[in-house]
């Protein structure tokens, strides 16, 4: 049941962009992008978030670091995109780690604050760093490629193809993600995260350095960020600090995973498709209405979120919805 | 050496308004440890009643501090009642998400309102006395500064006395503690909670009827001021009214004499690195008491 279900999403996210090149509505194609970059990095804050319980509200710091390691690799040194991806992904954790280390004598809400502290440093430095062009930041030069094959292995996509190509390294990314943390979620790494949210003494008790294993959880939803900070800065073509480091690329990941479910594998997924388009859409129903940019999307964010909170706070896909399938089928047979 | 007294001076002067903005989150998050992500968005709310106030009757924002008071009392009843209440029993992280819901909700809600234009209360009963300077020492005092800044002590020391010398403090205390003890002695926990959420939402309402007289409004204003008003809390101890003024206080010094030094950029970097600091070295806060 479930892998047919697996198989028949998968063959949807595959043709959804097809219709829209032959259409020439593109504009849908890049909701997709937006969809499946919150996705995954929704996918990666679960690890911290979801299944070691520590509220993390920084990890934009590592979408950043991701974004500006690729692109300097790029810039000064002519590295590929998907070369250069691995390389931020890694230092991302690298510097994810040194940092977190002694920020995990911190528990609760303290961790919290001292995630956002590492966030308000991090924004002057960027601001200020002449290195990565400081405020202005990085612009990434698109080099004249031949066909679809040489854009593909770089990771540039220009003209026509441009909402296509990024589509798919989206979905691609995602897929490899996802199938990652799965295998995470099923190893003795994820049982070490969840045994630490659910009772740290214990876990300890047991034998488990509650410290290390944060540590690693962080730093793997940091590598994730890192990843897809490389997608972004290469399908916007510039970084600079107000981009990268804006709180959206945590807290609208943090939604789709709590509207999706919590520390479930899809629940990010789920959230991003309920929650992304939701602000497309709006924007071309109200076109430029009197109500155009007033915030009318954020709004029914918030109620969506405040709803999900006080009914449901274990997110959708925690309803019993194998229950009212199969109880479905029963009334019908 | 006069540049930098003058930097403490005016840290000072700045930190007494960061107080004010601190202490409705020591109420409800350091006293009764729930988590309120929506404390700027309070503070916002307090700032364009003061600034609709003054727009279309004329009020002054030190005498819209009353109505905007009471009202959002009422409206921190109103969010403990029917959101917070729902969420408080279960697990933590629900209440940030319910508090970020509402920072959305009522962040955006301006913004369809009054749009995110910047404005400004102009001439008000302290920006009268902006020409006014007292000169002691070689420095040079803000008159309209110092009466905030009195006024923010004022409110300090009644709030002081009313957790620490009534017998409504001493309730709320008991609640924050042992809620089932407290429901053993005839304290009804709810309505501490209630009154508590009313409190913060109250007070850090004033602290923005006073703000207008030195910021622009808009709605999104309040993060800067969120960020900061839990690190301040963090830093001066959980539930510890004087720790958080002391704290404020120092917030204000650190960032005015950074600016002397680095790029304004970096003020709240070392306000937060110090946070770090303190925090990994002394994991209970300057003034905590445990």
């Amino acid at each position: 049941m479930a892998r047919i279900a697996l198989i028949i999403g998968a063959l949807a996210a595959i043709l959804y962009p097809i219709p829209l090149q032959l259409q020439g509505t593109t504009y849908y194609q890049t909701v997709g992008f937006l969809v499946l970059l919150t996705a995954m990095l929704g996918v990666g804050w679960n690890v911290i978030g979801g299944w070691a319980g520590q509220f993390d509200f920084g990890p934009q710091v590592f979408f950043a670091v991701g974004a500006y390691t690729s692109a300097l690799l790029y810039v000064k040194l002519g590295v590929d995109a998907w070369l250069g991806l691995p390389v931020a992904a890694a230092v991302a954790a690298l510097i994810c780690a040194v940092l977190t280390y002694p920020l995990t004598r911190l528990r609760g809400h303290y961790f919290a604050i001292s995630t956002v502290a590492i966030w308000m440093i991090a924004q002057p430095i960027g601001a200020t760093w002449d290195y990565i062009g400081a405020a202005q930041g990085l612009f990434i030069p698109v080099k004249p490629r031949g066909g679809v094959v040489t854009s593909a292995l770089s990771l540039q996509f220009a003209g026509r193809t441009k909402a296509l190509g990024y589509y798919y390294a989206a979905l691609a990314l995602f897929a490899v993600t996802l199938a990652l943390m799965a295998w995470v979620e099923r190893s003795k790494l994820g049982f070490y995260f969840r045994a630490i949210r659910d009772d740290q003494e214990a876990a300890e008790g047991i034998g488990i350095d509650s410290r290390l294993y944060k540590v690693i959880a962080r730093s793997i939803t940091a590598a994730v960020f890192g990843a897809a900070g490389v997608l972004y800065a290469f399908w916007a073509l510039s970084v600079f600090p107000e981009q990268v480091l804006e709180l959206n690329w945590s807290t609208l990941p943090i939604m789709a995973t709590v509207v999706g479910g919590i520390g479930r594998l899809w629940g990010p997924l789920l959230g991003a498709i309920i929650l992304i388009p939701i602000s497309q859409i709006m924007s071309t129903t109200l076109g430029t209405g009197p109500l155009a940019g007033r915030g009318i999307d954020l709004i029914v964010y918030g109620l969506i979120i405040v709803v999900i909170a006080a009914f449901r706070p274990t997110g959708l896909l925690s309803l019993p919805w194998s229950h009212w399938f199969r109880r479905g089928r029963a009334a019908t047979a | 050496m006069t540049e930098l007294a003058q930097a403490l001076v005016n840290g000072l002067q700045m930190g007494f308004l960061y107080a004010l903005v601190a202490v409705g989150l020591t109420i409800i998050w350091g006293l009764m440890e729930m988590i309120n992500f929506a404390h700027g968005e309070f503070l916002m709310l307090g700032m364009f009643g003061a600034w609709w106030l003054s727009a279309s009757f004329g009020l002054d924002p030190l005498v819209a501090i009353v109505p905007i008071a009471l009202v959002m009392f009422a409206f921190g009843v109103l969010v403990y009642r029917h959101l917070m209440r729902r969420v408080q029993g279960g697990d933590p992280f629900t209440q940030i998400f319910a508090t970020i819901g509402l920072l959305f909700l009522l962040q955006n809600a301006v913004v369809a309102g009054f749009t995110s234009d910047y404005r400004f209360v102009n001439d008000t009963l302290l920006q009268r006395l902006g020409g006014a300077r007292l000169q002691a020492l070689g420095l040079t005092f803000a008159v309209p500064l110092l009466v905030a800044a009195g006024l923010s002590l004022l409110l300090f020391l009644a709030l002081y006395l009313l957790i620490e010398r009534t017998e409504f403090g001493l309730a709320l205390q008991a609640t924050s503690e042992d809620r089932d003890a407290a429901r053993l002695v005839g304290i009804r926990p709810q309505r501490m909670f209630a009154v508590a959420w009313g409190l913060g939402a109250a007070l850090v309402a004033i602290a923005g009827a006073i703000l207008v007289n030195f910021f622009s409004v808009y709605p999104q204003v309040g993060l800067q001021f969120t960020v900061l008003a839990y690190a301040i809390v963090a830093l001066g101890g959980f539930g510890s009214i004087l720790g958080t003024l002391l704290a404020a206080l120092l917030v204000g010094v650190i960032q005015s004499v950074t600016v002397v030094y680095l790029p304004p950029a970096f003020k709240d970097a070392f306000v937060f690195a110090s946070y770090l600091l303190i925090g990994l070295l002394r994991p209970q806060g300057l003034f905590g008491r445990f």
